[in-house]
């Protein structure tokens, strides 16, 4: 069945994953991930509206570098369950289908890297299960309650594309975050649409099969009275306690989570975290420099598994 | 201006409801719940009947509202064509329709939202029906 499903990719995405599709049933759902190599394991979270495959080129080296790899896609993404409800979704049932996921494989010594929506889920998850984790890696997000950047309070385009009835038509009819919204957040824009842009796509090829798209920017906090404004509060205030090595990596062409607004008040939250180190990149940095994101995780988690050792 | 006119409730012998589009959150914005209401006397009507617009093809749309335990309404909508009970929909005229009824709703929302922010942001991402 999971066989399937992947024919509708183009070939050479197959080419690319060659992984073996996994799937295992978290909080309710079915999620599909890929789980490959052996030793000290690596969670590579993404966001919206990508799937694992963002990864693609980071995960060669990690696997070089003796760690094993999980990459789930969630649940309304890639080859996982795409509940059709909006209201199946929240952030919180989000965090716990990576918790649920956490404990079903037993991860434990667990570096947690996180993009985009991988970042409000992916660092609760640490938060949540803390005595699994050994390092954390943060790109292109946020974590605390007050607006991510300007952009997100501006009616043109952010709060105008995810309006009510906007939403559904921009994003959900016309793909226009799956599309166009990613063609505009990578560097290599030609490479990009050559090589992946139709694979995102592909994942996502129906109206319904998008609802996530328009609906997870629902829930950035813009006003007090927003739904998630608790659970960034709760955040911000317990991971500014930890001390995790930490690496923050991010996209020097980054114009909506900017590097000097965003990568900047990480550094103030997490002191002791290294970086931020840039690399070439929009908000998808991994699509224009997956390989060099893959070797500074490398890199780092062998200078502490040193400094450790 | 706009081409989208609400109407009453039209003879629906020989039509059908075509699902065309759902929204979950019509209040996620509170000033867009607010203009549905207003422009369908909501809050005197509830669920008694959907409300039905006409657009430029000469379509008529019903709107089904959506009430949900515990939140203001309405909280959601359906939105149907009416055509001819077994006759398809013209893709490209529905999405035309579709766009008209985002410009007259923006219209009715007001200031801070604008038909131009609307339209700028669908010629960013490139939305056919644009002008």
């Amino acid at each position: 069945m999971m066989g399937d499903r992947f024919k509708t990719l183009p070939a050479a995405a197959r080419a690319e994953w060659p992984h073996q599709a996994r799937t295992v049933q978290v909080n309710g759902w079915r999620m599909h991930y890929i789980d490959e190599g052996a030793a000290d394991p690596v969670l590579l979270l993404h966001g919206n509206p990508t799937w694992g495959y963002l990864w693609r080129k980071t995960i060669p080296a990690l696997l070089a570098s003796g760690h094993r790899v999980i990459v789930p896609d969630q649940i309304g993404f890639g080859f996982s369950e795409k509940p059709v409800s909006e209201h199946a979704h929240n952030l919180d049932s989000h965090i716990a289908n990576l918790v649920s996921l956490t404990r079903q494989l037993d991860l434990r010594d667990l570096t947690v890297v996180c993009h985009d929506w991988g970042g409000p889920t992916g660092l609760s998850l640490a938060l949540k299960e803390a005595a699994r984790i050994r390092a954390l890696v943060i790109m292109s997000t946020w974590a605390w309650p007050t607006p991510p950047a300007e952009f997100h309070t501006r009616i043109f385009p952010w709060r105008m594309m995810h309006a009510p009835m906007v939403g559904p038509y921009m994003l959900g009819n016309h793909a226009a975050l799956v599309g166009r919204g990613t063609y505009l957040s990578v560097v290599g824009r030609e490479q990009f649409r050559d090589e992946a842009q139709s694979v995102y796509e592909a994942a996502l090829p129906d109206p319904a099969s998008r609802l996530l798209t328009w609906t997870w920017p629902r829930w950035i906090p813009l006003v007090a009275s927003d739904a998630a404004i608790a659970r960034f509060e709760w955040l911000e205030e317990e991971l500014s306690k930890t001390d995790w090595p930490t690496l923050i990596v991010w996209g020097r062409e980054d114009e909506v989570f900017d590097a000097a607004t965003f990568a900047l008040r990480f550094k103030r939250m997490l002191p002791h975290a290294e970086g931020p180190h840039m690399v070439t990149g929009r908000h998808f940095l991994q699509e224009d420099s997956g390989a060099e994101i893959g070797e500074l995780i490398c890199d780092f988690l062998a200078r502490h598994q040193t400094q450790e050792g | 201006m706009n081409d989208i006119t609400i109407v009453d409730a039209p003879d629906l012998t020989d039509k059908r409801h075509a699902f065309v589009m759902r929204e979950e959150r019509v209040g996620h914005y509170a000033e867009f719940r607010g203009f549905f209401s207003q422009a369908f006397n909501l809050d005197r009507i509830g669920l008694t009947e959907p409300g039905y617009l006409q657009a430029p093809s000469g379509m008529v749309y019903a709107l089904v509202f959506v009430g949900r335990s515990g939140e203001p309404f309405p909280s959601g909508l359906d939105l149907f064509a009416l055509p001819e009970a077994l006759e398809p929909l013209d893709d490209v005229v529905t999405d035309r329709d579709l766009w008209e009824i985002l410009c007259w709703m923006i219209d009715g929302v007001g200031p801070p939202w604008t038909r131009d922010d609307l339209e700028k942001t669908g010629r960013v991402y490139r939305i056919p029906a644009v002008r």
